[in-house]
């Protein structure tokens, strides 16, 4: 019974183009230095042969005149609809609106952003990351911390503003980081949020400007309400989206 | 890859192998590239290089099927001569076309799609809707039985051939 390599060799190309299959190269280089290099010599040469008896097969005149109507070949005419369903348009299109999307809301959020933001994430990534264990115990009311940040760590101006004053501390602690500079850091009890107060970054008129309203940063889950007074800013954080937060800042208002 | 103008011929002559006959080879392949064009105008998948070969294919066979079939392993075999190409230098396209035709299915089919000199054999096996086995079986007897064929009707001397009859 021939093997594979033999019954490949039956039907080997007449001509050999590039891309042949690696199993029937193999097989016909292994022949071509065998004992049936001749035998296969003979089938090439016969084959080669009748290829060159068949493209000499002439073609009547009449119907030579078809192979130049471009018009009877069909040409591929794709419809709008036809692309639009493609599944590589689709996952094209899908992407390029995410990417837009997010660009967009990229473009939105710097365009809104206040100067130290980008310190005010970083704090958010402090938040998520830390542990109630790691600050010193404190229980008062959060309000009553400027005093003791101006006594003890000579941080003016450290205030915790009057929409949060009133809230219970479970612990506070100050602080250095290398961007964000002194970092007092206060939890409380009330849904585990916790406070940031940390030097107001200029912007790049190397100016110092003061915000009363608040404004909102998030990083992966985290929000944050910031405002600045007397150059430092105040970020009340919680873990979920800035309406929980807003329910704060409008309680107060009211 | 698309058909183009360039493949038409050798749809043509795949045609005129099938059917050894210029007359039904035309018809086959004129039926064939309408309905190509036709399926184009229907706004349906453009077909492709083998679609054309498998249409044209169905019509030989179709074309073919009044007139009398051959049956397999009728014909003798002789093992490939070292002076087979010359013996086939000496033929037409007509006779070789003559011969192949009155090959039996799928034996018919599997000779003129190799020696279009056109596929790989992936393709060939998806033509043909067989394994390499089968088509090396085929191919090869085919060889052998037209090799027997040549011999009795060519006959080679000191590198002239000569027509027996």
């Amino acid at each position: 019974m021939p093997d594979k390599s033999e019954l490949l060799l039956g039907c080997a190309p007449i001509t050999e183009r590039p891309g042949m299959e690696r199993a029937m190269r193999v097989a016909i280089n292994r022949v071509r230095h065998s004992k049936k290099a001749t035998t296969f010599g003979h089938q090439q040469a016969f084959d080669k042969a009748l290829a060159k008896l068949v493209r000499n097969i002439p073609v009547d005149e009449q119907l030579a005149e078809w192979f130049g109507k471009e018009s009877l070949v069909p040409v591929v005419r794709r419809g709008w609809k036809k692309i639009v369903r493609n599944p590589v348009v689709i996952a094209i299109a899908i992407a390029a609106l995410v990417i837009g999307v997010v660009t967009a809301y990229r473009v939105y959020e710097k365009l809104n952003d206040f100067p130290g933001a980008d310190k005010a994430r970083r704090l958010l990534s402090v938040a998520a990351s830390n542990r109630s264990v790691l600050l010193d115990p404190l229980q008062t009311d959060a309000g009553a911390l400027t005093d003791l940040f101006f006594m003890k760590h000579h941080l003016e101006h450290y205030d915790v503003p009057a929409e949060f004053a009133q809230f219970k501390t479970l612990g506070s602690r100050v602080f250095d980081d290398d961007e964000v500079r002194r970092v007092a850091q206060i939890w409380v009890k009330e849904k585990r949020m916790q406070f940031f107060l940390f030097p107001a970054e200029p912007d790049k008129q190397g100016k110092i400007n003061d915000f009363s309203d608040w404004r909102f940063v998030e990083w992966e889950g985290w929000t944050g309400a910031v405002t600045q007074r007397n150059g430092v800013c105040f970020m009340a954080v919680i873990r979920g989206g800035e309406k929980d937060l807003r329910a704060y800042l409008e309680k107060k208002k009211a | 890859m698309a058909v183009t103008t360039k493949n038409l011929p050798q749809l043509y002559r795949f045609c005129f192998l099938m059917t050894g006959d210029a007359a039904k080879a035309q018809t086959a392949f004129q039926d064939t590239v309408r309905d190509a064009a036709t399926r184009t105008d229907a706004d349906e998948p453009p077909p492709d290089r083998l679609w054309f070969f498998r249409q044209a294919r169905d019509r030989c066979i179709a074309v073919t099927e009044e007139g009398i079939q051959a049956e397999p392993g009728m014909l003798e075999e002789a093992e490939i001569s070292p002076d087979a190409a010359a013996q086939i230098a000496t033929l037409t396209p007509e006779q070789l076309a003559v011969w192949i035709s009155a090959a039996p299915e799928p034996q018919r089919s599997a000779l003129a799609l190799f020696y279009l000199d056109e596929f790989t054999l992936p393709e060939l096996l998806s033509l043909l809707d067989m394994k390499a086995g089968e088509l090396s079986d085929l191919i090869c007897s085919g060889r052998r039985q037209f090799q027997s064929w040549l011999d009795s009707t060519t006959a080679y001397y000191g590198g002239e051939a000569h027509h027996a009859g």
